[in-house]
């Protein structure tokens, strides 16, 4: 009687334990999703951020250059040109480059002046999974243009 | 922390004269830590360490500013034009989320 009890008591806590393990490797999902950078902050965030409220078009002023298939999500090479004369009346005030997926949304902001005279842009930075890099272009006027293109990532590079 | 980083700043092309637009490529050797990924020797995660802000110069003027995030790739590049107004300094200034402050600069010397 006594190796019956011990036998069925074995069956209980094993029953218990499988029941039990799904919730907890769910609750280490959950911590895992949780992790978080030290500046998160989503793409909407990010342009409401940039712009103000302000409203952005898509202009083909604005000419993205990136990979469409990149292997390395942690070297994407970004190149931003922007048609604008340069000139201290109407030129590019600012180049922002985002993503839409990374846990921080923003990458660079880039401030230019006429001395720059292209609007030319061109940087790496690291995608954690297969997304979109928009360049936000802020011109002297105060309007806003953008041009957004997808990227392919095989290798997320975010860590 | 004022340990001194490998940077570097290059003019394209090589050769330029007064009033070319060249480009003024800058690299920096930073690890650009994102404070997400775990340091492999000791299993602890790797605070954030970046670069943050980057000013160009020529002569003390500075001619573009930059802020950066985490986002950006280690051993970070920026690419930015510059038309040529005649010889100078092109002084590149950074400094890191921790307050580690570095400059690299590098005359220029149009030709003709």
């Amino acid at each position: 009687m006594k190796r019956r009890n011990f036998l069925k008591s074995i069956c209980a806590v094993s029953a218990v334990a499988v029941v039990t393990s799904p919730s907890v490797l769910l609750a280490k999902d959950a911590t895992k999703a949780k992790k978080k950078g030290p500046n998160d902050l989503t793409y909407d965030a990010a342009v409401a951020a940039i712009t103000g409220g302000k409203a952005i078009t898509d202009s083909d002023k604005v000419k993205l250059t990136v990979p469409e298939i990149a292997e390395n999500g942690a070297v994407v090479p970004v190149k931003v040109n922007v048609e604008s004369p340069m000139t201290e009346a109407d030129y590019v005030k600012a180049i922002h480059v985002l993503n839409t997926k990374n846990g921080n949304a923003r990458c660079v902001d880039v401030m230019l002046t006429p001395m720059n005279s292209k609007g030319y842009f061109a940087t790496r930075v690291k995608l954690g999974g297969t997304q979109d890099v928009v360049a936000l272009v802020e011109m002297s006027d105060g309007s806003f243009l953008r041009a957004a293109k997808p990227v392919k990532v095989t290798i997320g590079g975010c860590g | 922390m004022a340990e001194a980083r490998k940077s570097m700043i290059k003019f394209k092309p090589k050769k330029f004269k007064v009033g070319d637009t060249i480009k003024v490529d800058f690299i920096v050797i930073h690890p650009m830590d994102t404070g997400l990924k775990k340091d492999k020797k000791t299993g602890q995660i790797k605070p954030a360490h970046y670069i943050d802000s980057i000013t160009f110069s020529l002569d003390g003027k500075p001619f573009t500013t930059m802020k950066v995030w985490e986002t950006v790739s280690t051993n970070p590049y920026f690419s930015v034009n510059l038309k040529v107004p005649g010889k100078g300094k092109i002084t590149v200034d950074y400094t890191d989320n921790t307050g580690e402050k570095n400059s690299k600069s590098k005359k220029l010397k149009p030709k003709g």
